[in-house]
């Protein structure tokens, strides 16, 4: 049904640390004692414990977080932050989703809130992805009877909605209960095979020395270990020790409590910033982002092995690009490494200069005119991609489209950045940019500025008002919140701007740009957007 | 909460007659019969009463319970001014001239409802009834169901615990309304609906999302703001777009402003469209000196020649107003909605004349209405 739109969204009852992995996981029986205590009050249950409603949903630990978030900030629940945490857990392991159901919307629980979701059901987009992620939606389950209260507590919520562009076109409420919950319940239903496949699966085992590669749009590579402990049924102390491509070291210890049997959920202190992993365990790797707390947007990109699950695995090349004719430095990063890497054609290995079974260090040099996308691979392990390149032919920005937020100046939300990272392409072999056989050669240094996108930001000053770009790192810091005096109407400081890239390649300067809209603050913030 | 507000919310459903509501730092007498007012209301409660020959604030009144949306309508006698507040929950009467608080409904009919009016309320010619679009939602123990929307219908006498003396049946999606001279309840809707009170019989007087205009798009409409207006017209905008031909091409298409009127006291109707869409506006308005005038507002303040379809004047604002009006001798403008002051300009050249500073907090999308005593 899925993908990428721009999230409108809105949030904010409780921020994602709620689901802190401070205390330890508590065992069943509490969880049900809580409930028999809580949710019992309004949701009947009978003899075997069943509760109405919440027995027939299922979706992710921080589904289960809003929900229960909600029956306090609407419907007066009284619980206390230990009791939810416990709750959260029970309800996400026993009625959570598989690996396979969370594919594709993963993007949400990541707080990925660039990514721009289109779906192929019109119906689905204007109905529900209308107000907030569509992800949100896809990252539950239930039956149809669960879909159509699901209907009336919007409507019933937010009366408003059926007056809305998109809903008072239409009968919002008979197209809404007729057609779309049928259409939510046959693509979305309670029972799966993947959820009944995933509960008798074995699950991955945390515990133990985890390799992790990552990417940091604005600041670069990384690459470290991740040392896991069991502290409790599902908790585990984590300890990362690992650098920066230049060098710079990067250090932390935290929490993670892992749901469902492969949700983890890290809280960690890196070098005095507090972060939040979000990953999937899937055998013995992981994927997913680790992010600052109170900034989410300013987080890496991760990928990760177990170090001891005897799989050969390669993370990351960093870099992942070199220039024809020279010769240069190239740190592979990966699990159960050794022997000889095979870069392919017009890549030779000139010197191994450090190896061992997490990283291996060497000296290649590329022949004259060597070019395009090697493959690279050590013995079985998975392949990365290397560019090879003799120039740059054009510069993207990354993302191309985004959104950065005012905040600060005594309002309840901190600003949001912008962060890009510019990309150099080859015009591939016909020589001519734009066509197919393009390819990326990847993330270079740039020097960065903003300009007004287009006749109206030039005239309302948005460039002088609505923040300012650091012209190393591209990271863009977005004005005060409120309204601002000194603009045309008192206007806040919101823009809309071009972020341009100036990348150097040799004598010649290319430069590529992105749009960036810089805009109010997301007041309603929730753990899924 | 002010004390005040305590004794009033106590004896709800006791059987008051009237409750003197605290009045605010303005306190005037009785207003002046043949003067023209405005009444507008802000945060955190209040009603105040404007006079439109100095173009002063004269009197503050305080209503009782939550803000918003602050939907105010004046009584055809001009005395009191019927205000929808408390989260669109309840409708309170005002008497203007002492503060009284002559009227209340709850727009909630029973202890497990939860009923909101969408801005949806108007009072018959006679002044003894009072119409509203309710949308109520059941709220049971572990789910909501919504129910159907209700007309319901209070007889204005009823005092603070007024309930429905009828109730129909009513369209989903009803906004603003307004009474015809003859009785005949005006609803915007997904159609423009004549409803009979007496019988909850409807027709369609304008048909809206069901219009038949050949290669035009179904319109637009969304309007929260019940103007009513010195010349009996009830004015609510669309847009819409209108092909070149059968290929029904949109990259071709004008966009178009338009407006649809009923005239109150003759009933008659109209849909027309006034100008290409370069802006966004929340209101618009006739002159009541010109009806070829076109006002409308939002983030400036323009002018359009109807019978032109085009842009003649516009004027650059200090901030955006979302509710505009205009006086009976259609020569000054006036702009509430947001922030805390009406803004006045001269209907003519559009010239800003002033301000007027309320006490208290934003108008938000209050419904402000000019009216003479």
């Amino acid at each position: 049904m899925l993908k990428r739109r721009r999230l409108p969204h809105a949030l904010s009852l409780l921020s994602v640390a709620m689901l802190a992995a401070s205390v330890n996981a508590q065992a069943q029986g509490d969880a049900e004692t809580v409930m028999a205590q809580t949710c019992a009050a309004c949701h009947s249950s009978d003899k075997e414990g069943q509760y109405t409603r919440i027995d027939n949903q299922r979706k992710t630990p921080e589904g289960w977080l809003m929900t229960i978030a909600r029956m306090q900030v609407m419907h007066g629940l009284k619980i206390s932050d230990e009791d939810r945490r416990t709750v959260v857990k029970y309800l996400a392991d026993r009625q959570g989703l598989a690996p396979d159901e969370t594919e594709g919307s993963r993007y949400a629980l990541e707080r990925r809130l660039n990514t721009l979701e289109t779906f192929d059901s019109q119906q689905f987009t204007e109905t529900c992805a209308r107000c907030h992620s569509g992800a949100r939606v896809e990252l539950q389950r239930r039956p149809a009877e669960e879909w159509e209260h699901l209907v009336h507590f919007h409507l019933g919520q937010w009366p408003s909605l059926e007056y809305q562009a998109l809903s008072r076109d239409r009968d919002w409420l008979p197209l809404a209960l007729n057609e779309m919950v049928p259409e939510l319940a046959a693509q979305l239903p309670l029972e799966t095979d993947a959820w009944t496949k995933w509960q008798l699966a074995d699950k991955p085992q945390p515990a133990g020395q985890w390799r992790l590669a990552g990417h940091m749009p604005g600041r670069g590579s990384m690459s470290g270990v991740m040392s896991v402990e069991a502290q409790g049924k599902d908790v585990y102390s984590l300890n990362f020790e690992g650098r920066y491509a230049d060098g710079t070291p990067i250090n932390g210890k935290g929490q993670a409590i892992v749901y469902t049997g492969y949700e983890w959920r890290g809280d960690l202190e890196i070098d005095g910033t507090p972060m939040r992993q979000v990953f999937a365990l899937a055998g013995g790797r992981l994927e997913g982002r680790m992010f600052e707390t109170l900034h989410d947007e300013v987080g890496f990109d991760i990928s990760g092995a177990r170090i001891d699950s005897g799989e050969q695995a390669l993370l990351a090349l960093q870099p992942s690009f070199l220039k024809s004719g020279e010769s240069a430095e190239l740190t592979l990063v990966g699990t159960g490494l050794g022997g000889q890497p095979d870069f392919g054609d017009g890549v030779e290995v000139e010197e191994v200069l450090a190896s061992s079974a997490t990283e291996m260090r060497v000296r290649v040099k590329v022949a004259d005119g060597a070019s395009g996308v090697r493959e690279v691979r050590i013995g079985d392990s998975d392949t990365q991609s290397l560019s090879l390149y003799d120039r740059i032919d054009s510069v993207r920005v990354v993302p191309d489209y985004s959104v950065s937020r005012i905040g600060g100046n005594g309002s309840s939300t901190p600003k949001v950045y912008g962060l890009f990272d510019a990309e150099a392409w080859s015009a591939g072999a016909d020589g001519e940019t734009g066509t197919a056989d393009d390819y990326r050669i990847g993330v270079v240094p740039a020097t960065w500025r903003v300009e007004p996108f287009d006749e109206r930001a030039a005239e309302d000053e948005d460039v002088r008002f609505a923040g300012t770009m650091d012209a190393a790192t591209g990271r863009f810091t977005p004005g005060a919140a409120g309204p601002n005096p000194e603009r045309r109407m008192s206007t806040n400081n919101a823009g809309n701007l071009k972020v341009i890239a100036e990348v150097a390649d040799g004598e010649r300067t290319l430069s590529g740009s992105g749009q960036m809209i810089v805009t109010v603050q997301r007041w309603n913030n929730p753990p899924i957007p | 909460m002010t004390p005040q507000n305590k004794i009033f919310a106590a004896p709800l459903g006791l059987l008051m007659t009237a409750v003197v509501l605290g009045s605010g730092p303005v306190q005037a007498a009785a207003l002046e019969s043949g003067k023209e007012y405005m009444a507008v209301t802000n945060y955190p409660n209040n009603v105040h009463v404007l006079d439109l020959d100095s173009d002063t604030l004269i009197k503050s009144c305080q209503l009782p319970d939550a803000f918003g949306p602050g939907t105010l309508q004046m009584a055809p006698d001009k005395h009191t001014a019927y205000i929808l507040n408390n989260h669109y929950e309840d409708i309170y009467g005002v008497d203007l001239d002492s503060c009284e608080l002559v009227f209340h409904a709850k727009m909630s009919q029973a202890p497990n409802e939860r009923t909101k009016t969408l801005f949806s309320f108007a009072v018959s010619p006679d002044g003894k009834e009072l119409y509203a679009v309710q949308n109520p939602t059941e709220l049971h123990r572990d789910h909501y169901r919504v129910q159907p929307p209700r007309l319901a219908v209070y007889d204005t006498a009823a005092g603070l615990d007024a309930k429905p003396v009828r109730t129909f049946e009513a369209p989903r999606q009803v906004t603003v309304m307004q009474t015809g001279a003859d009785g005949s309840l005006y609803m915007v809707g997904p159609d423009v609906y004549k409803m009979n009170v007496e019988t909850g019989e409807r027709e369609v007087a304008i048909p809206s999302r069901n219009w038949q205009r050949p290669n035009y798009t179904p319109p637009d409409v969304l309007s929260v703001w019940p103007i009513q207006t010195a010349t009996r017209d009830f004015t609510f905008m669309y847009t819409t777009a209108r092909f070149q031909d059968e290929t029904q091409n949109l990259e071709t298409a004008d966009w178009l402003w338009g407006y649809m009127n009923i005239n109150l006291d003759t009933g008659e109707t109209e849909t027309r469209d006034f100008g290409p869409i370069t802006e966004v506006y929340f209101t618009g308005t006739r002159s009541p000196k010109d009806p070829n005038l076109m006002f409308g507002v939002l983030n400036r303040l323009t002018k359009y020649d109807v019978e032109k379809q085009e842009l003649i004047q516009a004027a650059e604002l200090d901030h955006s107003y979302y509710c505009i009006a205009i006086n009976g001798a259609g020569d000054k403008v006036y702009l509430a909605g947001t922030f805390n002051d009406v803004a006045i300009y001269d209907a003519d050249s559009l010239e800003k004349i002033g301000n007027i500073e309320l006490p208290g907090g934003d108008m938000a999308i209050t419904s402000s209405q000019i009216f003479v005593r």
